[in-house]
């Protein structure tokens, strides 16, 4: 931890951060709304630094309750840099289905129930992950691109997430949020995982974003 | 300049649309598929000329890129296609339109405000036919175009599991060609493959479309019949028997006639595996070639079922 300590954020760091996602996540769920036309909650986000390593035990731990998840994962590109992992508790999918009526769609028509779900998971994994990513982006004037988004549908909670997906001796700012939509019984956690070369931008970004109120 | 050279020669389609979704950009290979000049399209809503787009996921999609920046993605696993285009080659009949793959994002000006958004539209065609073409390959036998025995020994491994779990009842045949290896000494084995040919086309027409009929070695076949009791797959077996007997096949001035014995098996829930079930039907078929061919004999008994 120690040879790591120049780049990692201070108290007063995370602090301007945490409230950075704050009006972020406050701007994206009315921004939501009106995108999927239902009420997503974005709790208060919770910010950790810790060893790469040690994220997978992390997740688990806060994911176990849910025991089966699906996972939307992409990653996202520009000054602000790094992963977003959506876990959705089990059933989320189905849920969605209904709630956004993607039934009805005339292309999904012939298509089994586990195509579908995979579909609307991934749709508003995208979304979701856009809307949150996208805001703390442009509060700390930046402009990120994505992936294509992936998924791991239903799976056990210990077999989702591997170990070895991870770098070592790695830090990471890791910010965890839970959410639900207000309609139908879809819940989850979403975690952005900064990588460590944005970490010197985003000391910046901070100072600067904080300068402007001072 | 160069941006619009580039715009125009590239190997993708790009669509340029507005916030009320009218058509700013429509470059040379969307031109070229759709069959509709830039200057035809530009300036009309996206919706007059493809009605089918006005889809809450569209619309979602493209509410999210004015809103957050995001990209969306249209993958052609997914959805197949977002504009209708004729397939690029006259040789893919595979598909009615050409399989793409499309994403959307948004495109902003000096001040990093989002102005329009971009489509851009990849053929995947090619990619999808060759999937499709490998995902035959890996279920169905090459010479006869039934099932293989490794895609009917996943389903005979889904139906136990299944009937382990919430009971019921379902059947298997196993049947093979009489004396086959005579066929092929005498005729020669273009000859042999004829008759395999004839001997599982007249099978599978008279199973029903929920049934799986594979090629389960050199001359031997499986027949899985779901939701299916003994009494009624031994009269699929007698109904394959008289049909291959009766048919006379003619190769090369020769008229063959074949017979097939056959062995019938019925879930028990006794049975510890899918692999016992198979045992069983083989050697109900077994016995019914002790006992003189073509013939029908059921597991656990020595009766024949033989109607003639």
């Amino acid at each position: 931890m120690e040879t790591h300590e120049e780049e990692l954020l201070t108290g007063e760091e995370i602090e301007i951060l945490q409230e950075i996602m704050n009006i972020a996540f406050g701007k994206s769920a009315a921004d939501l709304a009106d995108v999927i036309d239902t009420h997503v909650v974005l709790n208060i986000p919770f910010i950790n630094v810790m060893q790469v390593t040690d994220l997978p035990a992390y997740i688990r731990d806060h994911v176990k309750d849910y025991r089966n998840i699906s996972i939307v994962e992409q990653h996202f590109w520009g000054c602000f840099k790094g992963d977003a992992l959506l876990v959705f508790s089990s059933g989320s999918g189905k849920e969605l289905i209904r709630i956004l009526q993607h039934g009805d769609h005339a292309n999904m028509e012939s298509d089994p129930v586990e195509i579908l779900e995979r579909e609307t998971l991934m749709e508003v994994g995208n979304i979701l992950i856009g809307a949150c990513v996208g805001k703390v982006a442009e509060l700390l004037r930046d402009v990120v691109t994505y992936t294509p988004p992936l998924i791991v549908l239903e799976r056990h909670y210990q077999d989702a997430i591997a170990d070895n997906h991870f770098t070592p001796d790695k830090t990471a700012i890791v910010l965890k949020t839970d959410f639900s939509f207000t309609e139908g019984n879809v819940t989850g956690l979403l975690f952005l995982i900064t990588s460590n070369d944005s970490i010197k931008w985003l000391k910046e970004a901070l100072r600067i974003f904080i300068a402007q109120y001072e | 300049m160069m941006l619009q050279q580039i715009f125009d020669a590239i190997n993708i389609g790009i669509v340029i649309l507005d916030r009320d979704l009218k058509v700013l950009g429509w470059n040379r290979w969307m031109e070229i598929h759709s069959g509709i000049p830039a200057d035809e399209i530009r300036n009309t809503s996206i919706f007059d000329t493809y009605p089918h787009l006005n889809n809450p996921k569209f619309t979602r999609s493209c509410k999210s890129v004015y809103s957050f920046g995001n990209f969306c993605f249209f993958s052609q696993k997914l959805h197949h296609y977002l504009f209708p285009f004729k397939t690029a080659s006259y040789s893919e009949a595979r598909f009615d339109y050409m399989q793409q793959s499309c994403a959307m994002g948004p495109l902003r000006d000096e001040d990093n405000q989002i102005k329009n958004l971009f489509i851009y539209v990849q053929d995947m065609t090619e990619v999808a036919a060759y999937e499709q073409k490998l995902v035959q390959i890996n279920m169905k036998d090459g010479l006869t175009g039934i099932f293989n025995r490794r895609f009917l020994e996943i389903k005979l491994a889904e139906e136990f599991n299944r009937h382990k779990r919430y009971g019921g009842i379902f059947s298997i045949i196993m049947f093979d060609i009489d004396y086959f290896k005579k066929v092929n000494d005498t005729y020669g084995h273009p000859c042999g493959d004829f008759i395999l040919k004839s001997v599982t086309s007249r099978a599978s027409a008279l199973i029903r479309n929920i049934d799986y009929l594979a090629r389960y070695g050199g001359e031997e076949f499986c027949c899985l019949l779901p939701e299916t009791g003994m009494p009624a797959a031994i009269m699929v077996a007698e109904r394959f028997r008289e049909a291959i007997e009766k048919h006379e096949n003619n190769f090369d001035d020769n008229v063959i006639k074949v017979t097939i014995s056959l062995g019938v098996a019925e879930f028990r829930s006794s049975m510890e595996s899918a692999h016992e079930l198979v045992k069983n039907a083989d050697d109900a078929l077994l016995r019914a070639k002790r006992e003189g061919r073509n013939r029908v004999v059921i597991m656990d008994c020595k009766q024949i079922v033989r109607t003639d």
